[in-house]
């Protein structure tokens, strides 16, 4: 029970970040391939205020608010150019961080990572604390999801998907289509922050190689498998990639195996991607077209 | 202290000119097909490592050979079958398809040879020294080869017919068409070219440091900013980004941290995107 409690954590976990990938990618049409940033950028500043002793709940909230920042920040200079540009330009970024979480060792630690995050609102550390961190996931997750919903189907979320289809006509109707991008990508970073914040005062320990572009391309085919631009697409997206994955483990692997099973595993995230363009780019949940 | 930073320059050419070979191929493909190819970083580690399996039962400069050939298939094969099928779907799923492509390609590699480190394992020879300068009989041959692959692409491009509808492809796809140019040759030459630079320059990287999985991504990353230095589809230009990068990140290393070495790429492309984003040698126009 507790080990599939830890499952459905991991996966609203990943609910979140797919969530917020969702909002550029699906809704907007911006290739962010560097989104894993941002997820690191809200569990190392989260973890790092509430080990220097500020209240977690305070610290997450400080967690997204720098990711959100930091968004906007690269969002500014990297909107300037469309579509195959930004890609590489938030991949980029994302490498970049990366290295920082490793070098910059007086403020991350490096490579050792930080141990011993606090769990939040006095929730325990270990198993026993598993059932209340599940409803806290929930509670955020669902939050999240109507909060995705509220701005997608406002008149903002409406005008994001016709810079998507089409920045000219959006600019014709007298949309600033670079502010419009701007403000979705920081509050993409932002909900990319509070995932990273709950991923890391969860596992209660993070260092650079969780924050690798292994997370963007899980991140990315959560989105594109589940529907790219839908609701429940990256909701379904994420908890089929996150239990696919945890079933791995159960497979009777021979031990002189395990080696080969995270390559080969890549190697199917990739395939798939590969697939799903050919044959599905909707995904499983087709975008409703009016 | 002077030759000190004669001595970094020095460095920073030689890599400079291998990451132009990587960014000429990149600039060609985007000029043609109007898209980055993510994949093509796995087409520089493919070469260097299949270059290391045929290593094995040949002699290293045969080696080089068939490892070359598989990889020009590879590259033409990806054409083929995926991004081919593709081309009408909207950039998005090209993009999506080729960093899938990326990331199989790159796992696969790690599935066959392992994640550690690998060499050619040839014996650290002394280097030569001119007037203080040291070069090394490697960075010698990183030169050799990239002037020679470089200069067979200047006459290719200037004096062949074929290199002159490359150019006219480059400059207006429909109009070329409509003229008669042969699309179907000048792809199959474009990816010929792009993936034969980046084998070959996947090699000679290998042979100077060695060979490691992810050795795509990072050089990847380098001859983007190089393609965004000099241009996008501007392929002299993405010459000369390459060796602006090469020199300008190993100088670097006399101001920052080396762990900070392959940042300074990255920062390179930020820095672009604020200030230039249509490269420095825009106006110029340049040949294509």
């Amino acid at each position: 029970m507790d080990y599939f409690f830890h499952i459905l954590i991991i996966a609203l976990v990943y609910t979140v970040f797919a969530l917020s990938l969702n909002l550029e990618l699906g809704y907007t049409g911006l290739y962010n391939f560097g989104h894993v940033a941002f997820f690191g950028i809200g569990a190392y500043t989260s973890a790092l205020l509430s080990l220097a002793g500020f209240p977690v709940a305070l610290s997450m909230v400080g967690g997204m608010a720098l990711a959100g920042m930091t968004g906007a920040l690269l969002a500014v200079p990297a909107l300037r150019l469309s579509g195959d540009y930004f890609g590489i330009a938030t991949l980029a970024f994302g490498e970049m961080v990366r290295l920082f979480f490793l070098n910059e060792r007086w403020l991350t630690k490096g490579p050792m990572g930080l141990p011993g995050i606090p769990r939040p609102l006095g929730i325990q550390a270990g198993v026993s604390g598993l059932p209340l961190y599940l409803t806290l996931c929930i509670l955020l997750a669902l939050a999240v999801f109507l909060g995705s919903y509220r701005i997608t189907h406002s008149p903002f979320g409406r005008a994001l998907k016709v810079v998507r289809e089409d920045e000219f006509v959006a600019q014709a109707l007298g949309k600033n289509v670079f502010s419009l991008k701007v403000r979705i990508v920081a509050v993409g970073s932002l909900l990319a922050g509070l995932a990273g914040a709950l991923y890391g005062h969860y596992i209660t320990y993070i260092s650079p190689s969780d924050f690798t572009l292994n997370e963007t391309i899980l991140v990315l085919l959560c989105v594109v498998l589940g529907g790219r631009g839908t609701q429940w697409g990256p909701v379904l997206g994420a908890f089929l990639i996150v239990f696919f994955q945890e079933f791995l483990r159960f497979l009777p692997i021979p031990v002189d195996f395990g080696r080969v099973v995270a390559p080969i595993q890549g190697m199917v995230y990739g395939a798939v991607l590969i697939l799903l363009m050919l044959k599905r780019p909707e995904g499983i949940v087709p975008e409703y077209k009016v | 202290m002077a030759d000190y930073y004669a001595q970094l320059l020095l460095n920073g050419v030689v890599a400079g000119a291998i990451y132009a070979l990587f960014a000429v191929g990149l600039t060609m493909v985007y000029g043609v097909f109007r898209f980055i190819n993510f994949a093509h970083g796995e087409l520089i580690a493919w070469g260097a490592y299949l270059t290391l399996m045929f290593s094995q039962v040949l002699p290293f400069a045969l080696a080089v050979v068939p490892s070359m050939m598989l990889v020009i298939l590879l590259g033409i094969g990806q054409d083929r079958y995926i991004y081919k099928p593709l081309r009408q779907r909207g950039r998005i799923t090209l993009l999506i398809a080729s960093i899938g492509l990326s990331y199989l390609l790159r796992n696969a590699l790690r599935l066959i040879w392992g994640s550690d480190l690998q060499t050619y394992g040839f014996e650290a020879a002394r280097g030569l020294s001119f007037a203080n300068l040291i070069i090394t009989r490697t960075q010698l041959a990183m030169v050799a080869a990239a002037l020679v692959f470089l200069g067979f692409l200047y006459g290719l491009l200037k004096f062949t017919m074929l290199g002159k509808s490359l150019r006219a492809v480059a400059d207006n796809m429909d109009l070329a068409e409509i003229m008669g140019i042969n699309m179907r040759r000048i792809g199959l030459t474009v990816w010929t070219l792009s993936a034969l630079f980046a084998s070959a320059g996947g090699v000679l990287i290998g042979m100077d440091t060695n060979l490691e999985p992810m050795m795509g991504l990072t050089n990847l990353l380098k001859a983007f900013a190089a393609v965004l230095l000099g241009g996008a589809g501007n392929i002299w230009g993405a010459l000369v980004g390459g060796l602006f990068i090469g020199v300008v990140e190993n100088l670097g290393v006399a101001f920052f941290s080396p762990g900070y070495k392959d940042a300074i790429a990255f920062a390179v492309i930020i820095l672009i995107l604020l200030f230039r984003p249509t490269g420095l040698f825009s106006i110029i126009g340049g040949m294509r």
